[in-house]
């Protein structure tokens, strides 16, 4: 338990370094692409463009407003006005879009999981099996189809051909059932093949012959000896994953309709929303921080040799 | 140290033959292994590295790997049932409860991810029906049994915060928590320094005397043949080249393998067991045995028979049976004789 308590209180620290070097780079990045967010279709009058500059503290030298803008963060934990979309702050977008981005991507995640683990195992224990093999083609599949070209194939199967879901939407559990679907396919896949091969390889390990030795029934084997030795990639691999689930759902969000963070990340970048740009990208640091140091500890559970730094 | 009682052999094992499909062909690595082990005895298994004395026992475990491994004949009668024949729960039932096995290598035959007294419970959990603490109790009582200190506190500790002797113990009390009728043990004490070495053996044999459990002891060292064994079993490329008591294995062997062996053995006067190296020749490639005597190749006493017929093995004695065709009288005399004085031969 110290060690948890160290570990995340070293990780707490370098989540504070990290997001000050993105907020940091991010700024620098934003302010010198070329455009702000008053140059676009229509032009401003110049009075009035002082005006709204003077508003946004966008008139102040860039350090300034470098401070500025981290100090209201830091204290108040306002990340200020979006700029592009009127009466709007950047909590409140937030507050309204990440919880439904967020909760597609934990579908899509658990969904992902729940599909991938049995796959694998099925896939190992049986290897060689007409179940194998076309588990490990889907899987292949899955991997290769980009998922908006899911998407309508889930959309034509499911919507049109045959009326189980809604085409659109959000708000019901049936709303969600398609578009985590297509988010999670991918990663169902990936964890099928890693759990495959994971069980695989610790099937050949010799303590695995020491169990079945010990007069442990094959399910006891497989589940107690050989499942969680095989979890270790797996676990590595949701890292990444939740960056990848993240990222996809702004495409999916599109496609379903779904009022997430998708279209203001989109917008947010394309019409130099400062500070709603800065927002997203400090939330989702944090988020990946935050699932990056589960992953950490969920390893360091599994396997008692493995030291969390 | 206890007498063998050949009239009622508790696991007989005829014929055994146990291939590998590799990249290499197709590997024999047993090939018709036929032996008795009677209640409260010790039977020594010697031979070189790849002779197939791992895969022996393995095979009377049903753990061979298959593939790439296949059982291709044999029967193994255990109190009255063939182990190689019987439904996996049955199997399930005598492995671990009546048959216990100690792998060769201590470092990797443990579960890295489960604690000690996690893999120590799950025996008696299963096989006795302990409850959670009365297994606990067990499991504590079984490492203090093979020497391991403060055993209450070590049963949450994880394989690699022991050393391999201590794992190599903790092994021995996880194949001998349900009192098994016969353990095997498959080169217990090679991984470890001599000292400990010594205490495990004498540990084995402790607990032989207060049970009565049979044991099947693989080994490189016929020191320790010497030192534990009732009976002993010489193989060489998958088979049984002779097969003695132990008096009669210093004394009496027959088949030149076996002298090898014995010429190898390190002098009285070094104290260091060293592996068994000293025959000329490299053991066969066993995807490519050579026909007739496996041994003929490296045999200082080959004849033309020896290329194109195979020797059977062939009772001797009592007890004693040896796969030569050179069982002549003179041969004997001639093994005897040199086997007699290894000692002094090279000094
Ligand atoms: N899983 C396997 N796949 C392929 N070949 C195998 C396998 N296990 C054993 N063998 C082969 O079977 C033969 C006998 O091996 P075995 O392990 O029984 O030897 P051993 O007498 O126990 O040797 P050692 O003294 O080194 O332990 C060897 O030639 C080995 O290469
Ligand atoms: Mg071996």
């Amino acid at each position: 338990m110290r060690h948890l308590l160290g570990y995340a209180i070293r990780r707490f620290g370098w989540m504070l370094l990290t997001l000050w070097i993105v907020y940091t780079v991010s700024f620098v990045l934003m302010r010198s692409v070329p455009g702000n967010p008053f140059s676009s279709e229509r032009t401003v009058p110049p009075a009035i463009e002082r005006q709204l500059r003077a508003r946004y503290n966008l008139d102040a030298p860039p350090i300034r407003q470098y401070f500025d803008y981290a100090i209201g963060i830091v204290t108040r934990g306002d990340l200020g006005w979006c700029l592009r979309l009127e009466d709007y702050s950047v909590n409140q977008v937030l507050a309204e879009g990440f919880p439904v981005s967020a909760s597609l991507a934990i579908f899509g995640l658990v969904f992902a999981i729940a599909l991938g683990i049995p796959a694998g195992v099925i896939s190992a224990v049986r290897r060689g099996s007409l179940a194998d093999l076309s588990m490990m083609t889907a899987a292949v599949l899955g991997i290769a189809v980009p998922n908006f070209v899911l998407a309508s194939i889930v959309i034509l199967l499911f919507v049109f051909m045959l009326p189980l879901f809604p085409a659109a939407g959000w708000g019901t559990l049936a709303q969600i059932v398609l578009p985590a679907f297509c988010l999670g396919a991918p990663v169902a896949a990936y964890i099928a093949r890693l759990t495959r091969a994971g069980m695989l390889e610790v099937l050949s390990r010799e303590h695995v012959r020491t169990a079945y030795a010990k007069g442990l029934s094959n399910r006891a084997v497989i589940l107690k000896h050989v499942l969680p030795g095989a979890m270790l990639p797996v676990v590595s691999y949701l890292g990444p994953a939740t960056a990848g689930v993240l990222t996809g759902s702004l495409v999916l969000e599109k496609i379903f309709a779904i009022p997430g963070m998708g279209s203001h990340f989109i917008n947010a970048a394309l019409q130099r929303d400062y500070t709603l740009a800065m927002g997203m990208v400090l939330t989702y640091t944090v988020l990946l921080f935050l699932m990056n140091s589960i992953v950490d500890i969920s390893y360091a559970v599994i396997d008692p040799r493995v030291k969390l730094q | 140290m206890t007498e063998p009682n050949p009239s009622a052999p508790l696991l007989s094992v005829r014929d055994l033959h146990v291939s590998f499909q590799t990249d290499d062909g197709l590997i024999e690595a047993v090939r018709g292994v036929s032996f008795d082990l009677a209640r409260g005895e010790t039977l020594g298994i010697v031979g070189e590295s790849g002779s197939g004395k791992s895969v022996t026992n393995l095979a009377l475990m049903g753990v061979i790997p298959t593939p790439p491994g296949r059982i291709d004949q044999g029967k193994a009668n255990f109190d009255g049932h063939d182990l190689l024949a019987m439904s996996q729960s049955r199997l399930m039932a005598i492995r671990g409860r009546r048959i216990g096995m100690i792998f060769q290598d201590p470092m990797t035959a443990l579960n890295p991810l489960m604690t000690i007294g996690q893999q120590l419970t799950e025996v008696t959990r299963r096989h006795l029906g302990l409850s959670p603490t009365a297994a606990d109790r067990r499991a504590a009582e079984m490492l203090e049994m093979v020497g391991i200190s403060s055993p209450g506190e070590r049963l949450g500790d994880y394989p690699h915060e022991f050393s391999g002797g201590m794992r190599q113990r903790v092994m021995i009390a996880m194949a001998l928590s349900c009192e098994p009728d016969i353990l095997i043990a498959d080169e217990p004490t090679t991984a470890l320094d001599v000292t400990i070495q010594a205490q495990i053996l004498e540990l084995l044999a402790e607990l032989q005397q207060r049970r009565g459990t049979s044991i099947i002891l693989v080994t490189h060292d016929l020191g320790v043949v010497a030192g534990v064994c009732d009976r002993v079993l010489v193989m060489y490329a998958g088979r049984v080249v002779e097969q003695a008591t132990v008096g009669d294995l210093f004394a009496a062997h027959r088949h030149p393998y076996t002298l090898g062996l014995l010429q190898s053995l390190p002098r009285l006067d070094r104290d260091q067991s060293t592996r068994l190296d000293a025959i000329a020749g490299q053991p066969p490639d066993m995807a490519r045995i050579p026909s007739g005597c496996s041994f003929r190749p490296r045999c200082p006493v080959a004849m033309e028979r020896c290329e194109t017929d195979s020797p059977p093995l062939r009772e001797l004695g009592p007890g004693h049976a040896s796969a030569c065709w050179h069982d002549d009288a003179a041969a004997a005399k001639r093994a005897a004789a040199n086997a007699d004085s290894p000692s002094e031969a090279d000094r």
